[in-house]
């Protein structure tokens, strides 16, 4: 095995931080922005229970919980991991590769609904398919 | 809150020394985290594509909707709001150990890991009653114009479409890739948890025999802790993805 | 902050002295078996990557006989292959099996693995100056998950049902199902435990070959005095941190379609009569989840080819590359891209037409970066002082092939073409140029450059020669004509034409196709031999810089230990481009920038 151990190259060490003030209340905001989430879907639960839904309403409850769960992630990444303490460069060479996921959520989330709806609109098509298979294909399935 | 920028008046970029100031252990941890949060951010966008993809998808709160030891009472996100809160917390004492580790305070260190060791086991066990709740649930689905009971598994879903059968109200088959992505993205998340565990618990042990101490620092936890909290922050998103929304 | 790091020089000090001395007192065993040396971990992604280069091509020889020859039968064939040969003709399962086999292994164990694991390995801690990788013990795990893969991939083509047969893109429904074909029984579980092992290597490669660019650089060695091997082997690496594990998804899901009856990616399906219970899938979801890594992949391939091709083009031209800063933006805005075009891979599968639009823009950008490169090369040799060496021929080859495979991407590239394109052999001309062959002549390029460093003898010149002008040769011979059967519609992945009227015109062609593949493919047992025998045999290395080249790897000893360099790292004061420069036919980058030097000063 090899006898040296490559230098960790650190060059100066990090202040540690003089108190847990800046821990705890990232806790107590992460606390109350889950409470929030969980208002709004619960309401989104009542209003799908009331007369009638309104689908954009409730689109937009899922909206703002997409907002504070983004939110929530950056404490716990800023806080919790030290990410805020870290050097510019170094906290960008990890946030912009997570950048691709805009493009790759749009991406598979339109074409996911795109299926849904060309195989709708041929709906007719596919029932026949599934209900009574084709003569042919059943007599070749008994041959083999 | 301290936004960090390295101390001006050295060439950070020109060799011989970190241009982040990061040793290139924890480089590593951070990149590998980025690079898992692709395999996990790959999971919860094929569910998003394949539920969108879907033309009927049953509601969070009908099927998470039971708490332990309360019965069939009707309580929707109760139950994984707890976990949530647990990992949190669990997030919460582990950076309390690291920071005690930057303190060089090792009996700092070993309670704070304690007790985040306390809260993934915690997690894990709700994990458990949980999937253990889906598994053996019992739900009448309405199959071929017979009345059914299924429970939720990877291949079965008894939250489909409700209809009037034999002048009442009956589901029928859910999408069977509810529970397939259920089982699978929360397994993937729960296998995470429990190798974090056995991190943490591998940390605890070095740090009570003074591993640390000798070596002068406590880098190591600082890396087991990097882990745990990005654990916590993909639950954020299962969470938000399976529950919430 | 200046005793911390005076300390640590003395410490690396102290390291190259203890490294030569250990030199003497390895077993077999740590020397050369579970070494933590890169450079030996190198030789071994090498050589199984050689050995997997030989497999893959005697594949696709084996499949040429049945495509040229459809009508003959070669009894010989029999003899070896035994039920896969009945009467000495393949047979159509064992057809599809070794296309299926000769894509996967020569994409991911022979130009991924075997290109940028060696290269990466070998060439990032001596050209920027490190002792080591950052992590030695990471770096042998990750050759050793590579081996593991490796052997679990060659296990999957002894088993009773063979090995996986649904072509190296493994589209299910035909991959998921066990009752679509004889290799998705056993054989394609064993592709996907194979892969798990080799994406958890890349993985392990990747983190520390970007932590060692990063944090090793020695003194003086700024990020812009990195030679454009480095450089592109640092974007690589990112590029394979980014992508692979979206592959570790996609299979793992494909793995739990086919063994614990999920529907992932299946959805109403007949086999034989039956429906199947897999409901509410999407395989289109998995060519996704594939082509999200598969398209970064073919830049995993290409970009250490590009920077193998840049160094070897600028020492042999003996001119500085040409736009070293557009070299590397080019490469940046490649990675960028690669991640965002995969869907032009899935024009014709039922994606959203309107979501394919998005997609062929972003494609057809691609063509900038490649474009720039293109010209920097070009510009490199203009009025260079050519010296041609085997080496400097396949790097000009590599050039050429880039150029006639990228220009068919571009037709590819647009959606409205490639209703008519996809899938033919059109597809397979574009891509086995501009990838397949481009590759290999670069990796060529960087061994005949660089074997003088890893083995300290030379290769033998003739033999290089006849090397490069045969493959060369064959290679257009080989790929040209597949662009006009392609354009004809002939379809890729079928196992026989013959019975098909508008494909009989190719018969001919087919045949003379399958014949140059076979002289091809001698040449490259050819250099093979040539490799070994000069391993031992070759004439020696007597000096420490052979090619009068400027980067550090030849400032070590003609055969460094563990450590590289015997004393202190050595210091970088300029880039590593100053050929012809000031009446002088090369400045190596330790030698500080003089008094009188003209500028400017990189
Ligand atoms: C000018 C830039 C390029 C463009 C616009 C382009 C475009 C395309 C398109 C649209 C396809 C899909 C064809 C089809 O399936 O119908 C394709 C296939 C392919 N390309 Fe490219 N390409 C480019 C450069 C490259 C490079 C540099 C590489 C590799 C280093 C590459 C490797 C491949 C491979 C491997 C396939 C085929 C995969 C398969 O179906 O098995 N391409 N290319
Ligand atoms: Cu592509």
């Amino acid at each position: 095995m090899s006898s040296f151990e490559v230098p960790s190259q650190i060059t100066i060490h990090h202040e540690p931080a003089p108190n847990t003030k800046r821990i705890w209340r990232a806790f107590w905001i992460l606390s109350v922005v889950t409470l929030g989430e969980l208002a709004l879907g619960l309401s989104i639960y009542n209003i799908h229970k009331g007369p009638n839904p309104s689908e954009m309403m409730v689109l937009f409850f899922k909206g703002v919980i997409c907002i504070l769960t983004l939110a929530k992630g950056y404490y716990i990444a800023w806080v919790f991991m030290h990410m805020g303490d870290e050097s510019k460069l170094f906290r960008r060479s990890i946030v912009v590769p997570l950048l691709l996921f805009i493009w790759f959520i749009i991406a598979f989330l339109h074409d996911g609904n795109a299926y849904r709806e060309a195989r709708d609109s041929n709906a007719g098509e596919f029932k026949v398919i599934k209900n009574d298979v084709p003569a042919a294909v059943l007599e070749r399935g008994q041959k083999d | 809150m301290a936004s960090g920028s390295l101390p001006a008046g050295i060439k950070w970029w020109s060799g011989g020394k970190s241009p982040y100031n990061v040793n290139y252990g924890k480089i590593m941890m951070w990149y590998f985290l980025v690079s898992d949060s692709f395999t996990f951010g790959a999971f919860l966008i094929s569910y998003g594509s394949t539920r969108l993809g879907s033309d009927y998808w049953p509601d969070p709160n009908h099927v998470f909707n039971s708490f332990p030891f309360m019965g069939h009472a009707n309580l929707p996100l109760a139950f994984v709001s707890l976990m949530t809160f647990i990992l949190i917390f669990s997030s919460v004492t582990m950076v309390l150990a690291v920071h005690e580790g930057h303190k060089m305070n090792r009996k700092g260190v070993e309670k704070y890991m304690i007790m985040t060791i306390i809260g993934g086991l915690a997690f894990l066990s709700c994990q458990a009653w949980e999937w253990t709740h889906l598994l053996t649930g019992s739900h009448s689905v309405l199959v071929d114009g017979k009345v059914e009971h299924w429970a939720t598994t990877i291949t079965k879903n008894p939250f489909g479409p409700m209809v009037e059968h034999a002048g009442q109200l009956v589901a029928t088959p859910g999408p069977q890739l509810f529970g397939g992505f259920f089982f699978f993205i929360t397994g993937f998340h729960g296998f995470h948890v429990f190798s974090g565990l056995i991190i943490n618990i591998i940390m605890y042990i070095k740090t009570r025999l003074g591993h640390f101490d000798q070596r002068g620092h406590y880098e190591m936890v600082e890396k087991a802790g990097l882990y745990w909290h990005f654990v916590d922050l993909v639950w954020v998103f299962v969470f938000l993805a399976f529950y919430l929304i | 902050m200046s005793s911390v790091a005076s300390l640590h020089e003395s410490e690396l000090q102290h390291a190259g002295h203890d490294a030569q001395h250990e030199h003497h007192q390895q077993s077999f065993l740590t020397k050369y078996i579970f070494s933590q040396d890169h450079k030996t971990i190198a030789k071994q992604f090498l050589i199984t990557g050689i050995i997997w280069a030989i497999v893959g091509a005697l594949f696709s020889v084996l499949f040429r006989l049945q495509l040229g020859f459809p009508e003959s039968s070669f009894p010989i064939l029999e003899d070896i292959l035994g039920k896969w040969a009945p009467g000495g003709k393949i047979s159509p399962d064992f057809y599809y099996a070794l296309v299926t086999m000769h894509g996967t292994i020569l994409v991911f164990f022979v130009l991924t693995a075997g290109l940028s694991g060696t290269f990466a390995n070998f060439l990032i801690p001596l050209q920027i100056g490190a002792r080591d990788m950052a992590s030695p013990f990471l770096n042998m795990l990750s050759y050793w998950f590579f081996f593991i893969g490796s052997i679990i991939m060659a296990t999957s083509l002894f088993i009773q049902t063979g090995p996986a047969s649904g072509g190296w893109t493994i589209y299910p429904p035909l991959s998921a199902l066990s009752d679509a074909a004889l290799g998705s029984v056993r054989g394609m579980d064993l592709w996907i435990i194979s892969m798990a092992f080799f994406i958890i290597s890349q993985l392990m490669g990747g983190l520390n070959y970007v932590s060692t660019v990063l944090n090793l650089r020695t003194k003086g060695m700024t990020m812009t005095r990195m030679p454009l091997t480095v450089w592109s082997l640092f974007f690589t690496a990112i590029l394979g941190i980014l992508s692979f594990p979206v592959l570790l998804s996609c299979v793992v899901l494909l793995f739990c379609d086919r063994n614990l009856g999920t529907s992932f990616y299946l959805s109403d399906i007949i086999i034989a009569g039956k429906v199947l219970p897999h409901e509410g899938g999407s395989p289109i979801l998995f060519q996704h989840l594939f082509w999200f890594l598969g398209h970064p992949e073919v830049y995993i391939v290409v970009l250490p080819a590009m920077g193998l091709a840049s160094e070897v083009i600028s020492v042999n031209a003996r001119k500085p590359i040409f736009g070293y800063v557009a070299m590397i933006s080019s490469m940046l805005a490649i990675v960028a891209l690669s991640l965002i075009v995969w869907a032009h891979h899935m024009f014709v599968s039922g994606m959203n037409p309107f979501l394919g639009a998005g997609f062929i823009l972003f494609t057809l950008l691609i063509a900038v970066p490649s474009a720039i490169k293109v010209f920097n090369w070009l510009t490199t040799l203009w009025r260079g002082n050519i010296r041609f060496t085997p080496a400097m021929l396949f790097a000009i080859g590599f050039v050429s092939m880039f150029i006639s495979g990228g220009l068919t991407g571009i037709f590819l590239g647009n959606a409205a073409l490639d209703i008519q394109l996809h899938d033919t052999y059109f597809n397979i001309a574009h891509f086995h140029l501009v990838m397949g062959v481009a590759a290999f002549f670069s990796m060529f390029a960087g061994l005949y450059q660089w074997f003088p460093k890893m083995f300290g003898r030379f290769m033998n010149n003739t033999l290089g020669y006849i090397h490069f002008w045969i493959t060369m040769v064959g290679a257009y011979l080989i790929f040209w004509p597949m662009h006009y059967s392609g354009l004809a519609g002939m379809p890729r992945r079928y196992y026989d034409y013959s019975n098909w009227e508008s494909f009989k015109q190719f018969g001919g062609m087919n045949k003379f196709i399958s014949i140059v593949v076979i002289i091809v493919f001698i040449t490259q047992l050819m250099f093979v031999f040539n490799f070994f025998y000069s391993i031992w045999k070759g004439r020696k290395v007597r000096e420490a810089n052979p090619w009068d080249a400027t980067t550090l790897e030849w400032t070590t000893p003609i055969r460094p230990g563990h450590g590289n360099w015997p004393g202190e790292l050595p210091e970088v004061h300029r880039w590593p481009y100053d050929y012809s420069k000031d009446g002088k036919e090369f400045i190596s980058q330790i030698t500080p920038v003089g008094e009188e030097e003209t500028g400017p000063h990189h």
